[in-house]
């Protein structure tokens, strides 16, 4: 089973949090605050990765700029579930990206249709890769190279059309390590990453980060085959191969919340995600949290606060009332 | 240099699974004296020694790519300055999950 919680302290909604990959660049420099955990044979492991983003680093991934050239990407993993029983050619281009290792991409089975791609039983066009560059050549009007995650090696090729573009291949370098995102493509019989993005990778944290992505994908995708179920992605256990398991949402958020959060919003969380707060469509007052957990004004405020810009909580009808994001 | 191989995320527990074959890990360096040789605490804070002449001066955190020739050496062929600021905890884990459950994915 594995579980995933994404949290960003800075400047995000939290509606983008289970879009982790996309950086922010909303402000000068950023801390970028990414917790997975994942259990993996009853052991439960946390990750914490935090990466300081600075803005004028080029590593900036801007998602309005990724989601105008990948169709409304971004938000891979809800809309990976919604679409994966619908997929056809014809919805291509809206296709979220998947991020994926090389060997997942060499193992992928490429059925009739010539760009058709089928990993962990899922149709993925669209992919993002981070991994070093090898034998790069540059032409005037495109740039092939190879990538290397050390899972394995793909070609990858890029148009050039105009001078940004130019710009991202003469930076290129052999051993150099970049994020692509691209989408998958048969060449004479070969697959290759047709490239619409690249960005050198300057913090290398996010070598280990694009891995727990893949991972996290990984599971869910097989989740969303084992049980048909569109659930979303962030409060339900996702299956491995070894078989699936329905887990309590509230069971869920328990495990994950324990990473990380105090003992108080903790019990906030698990009040607000008892039957008798879910039944009531409005969420529930902090006041009557607060009553009932006897917690004084000001903890109950700074708690809500906190709660909600880790995403775990939502304000509803005004900003008194909250829902969990988990239910 | 044949860098077509995958090249296997180890710590230094896992290396001594993959010896002969390639690898790649993070270290933190800890002596660096040109002589061909640059011991380093592995991301599960063993020492680890890396055989070969990096091509600049190394950061903090390296990484490398390479044969395993024992349970505590790596022969690089690929050096990587990984900066000043890495979170190895994470690195480690990572490393655990790609030579456990999820294997299948990375080899």
């Amino acid at each position: 089973m594995c579980k995933y919680a994404a949290s960003r302290k800075s400047k995000i909604s939290s509606n983008c949090v289970l879009s982790a990959p996309s950086f922010v660049f909303s402000s000068n420099v950023v801390m970028r605050s990414v917790s997975i955990a994942i259990r993996a044979s009853g052991r439960i492991i946390h990750f914490f990765v935090h990466a300081i983003v600075s803005k004028s680093s080029k590593m900036m991934f801007e998602s309005s700029q990724f989601d105008s050239q990948a169709g409304s990407g971004g938000g891979f993993f809800s809309s990976q579930n919604a679409d994966s029983s619908r997929t056809s050619a014809k919805s291509r281009d809206n296709q979220p990206m998947c991020p994926v290792t090389v060997k997942q991409i060499v193992e992928a089975s490429s059925a009739d249709d010539k760009s058709n791609f089928l990993i962990d039983g899922i149709d993925v066009y669209n992919v993002k890769l981070v991994g070093m560059v090898f034998e790069k050549s540059a032409r005037n009007t495109d740039a092939s190279f190879v990538i290397d995650d050390g899972t394995g090696r793909i070609a990858c090729h890029r148009w050039i059309n105009d001078p940004q573009d130019t710009e991202e291949v003469e930076e290129l370098m052999d051993g150099m390590y970049v994020r692509v995102h691209g989408h998958l493509k048969t060449f004479q019989a070969k697959k290759q990453v047709v490239v619409f993005a690249i960005r050198p990778v300057n913090d290398y944290n996010e070598i280990a980060t694009h891995f727990l992505e893949c991972i996290h994908a990984h599971c869910c995708n097989n989740k969303s085959q084992n049980n048909g179920s569109s659930a979303p992605a962030a409060s339900t256990a996702v299956a491995t191969q070894s078989g699936h398991q329905t887990v309590p949402s509230t069971q869920v958020s328990q495990e994950y919340n324990v990473d990380g959060l105090g003992s108080i919003d903790k019990m906030v969380l698990d009040y607000l995600q008892l039957p008798s707060s879910l039944t009531d469509e409005r969420g529930v007052h902090r006041n009557e949290i607060a009553q009932k957990l006897k917690l004084s004004q000001e903890k109950i405020i700074e708690t809500m606060e906190a709660l909600e810009t880790e995403g775990l909580v939502y304000s509803t009808i005004d900003e008194f009332h909250y829902k969990s994001t988990a239910s | 240099m044949d860098t077509s191989n995958p090249a296997v995320l180890v710590n230094a527990e896992l290396l001594r699974m993959h010896v002969g074959r390639r690898v790649r890990t993070v270290i933190q360096v800890l002596k660096s004296d040109g002589g061909g040789s640059v011991v380093g605490r592995s991301t599960d804070e063993q020492q680890l020694i890396i055989k070969g002449y990096p091509s600049a001066p190394l950061s903090t955190f390296v990484e490398v790519i390479g044969i395993a020739d024992s349970n505590q050496s790596i022969q690089a062929d690929s050096w990587t300055n990984f900066g000043d600021n890495f979170e190895m905890g994470c690195y480690n884990k990572v490393c655990q999950l790609a030579n456990g459950d999820f294997k299948h994915l990375f080899i």
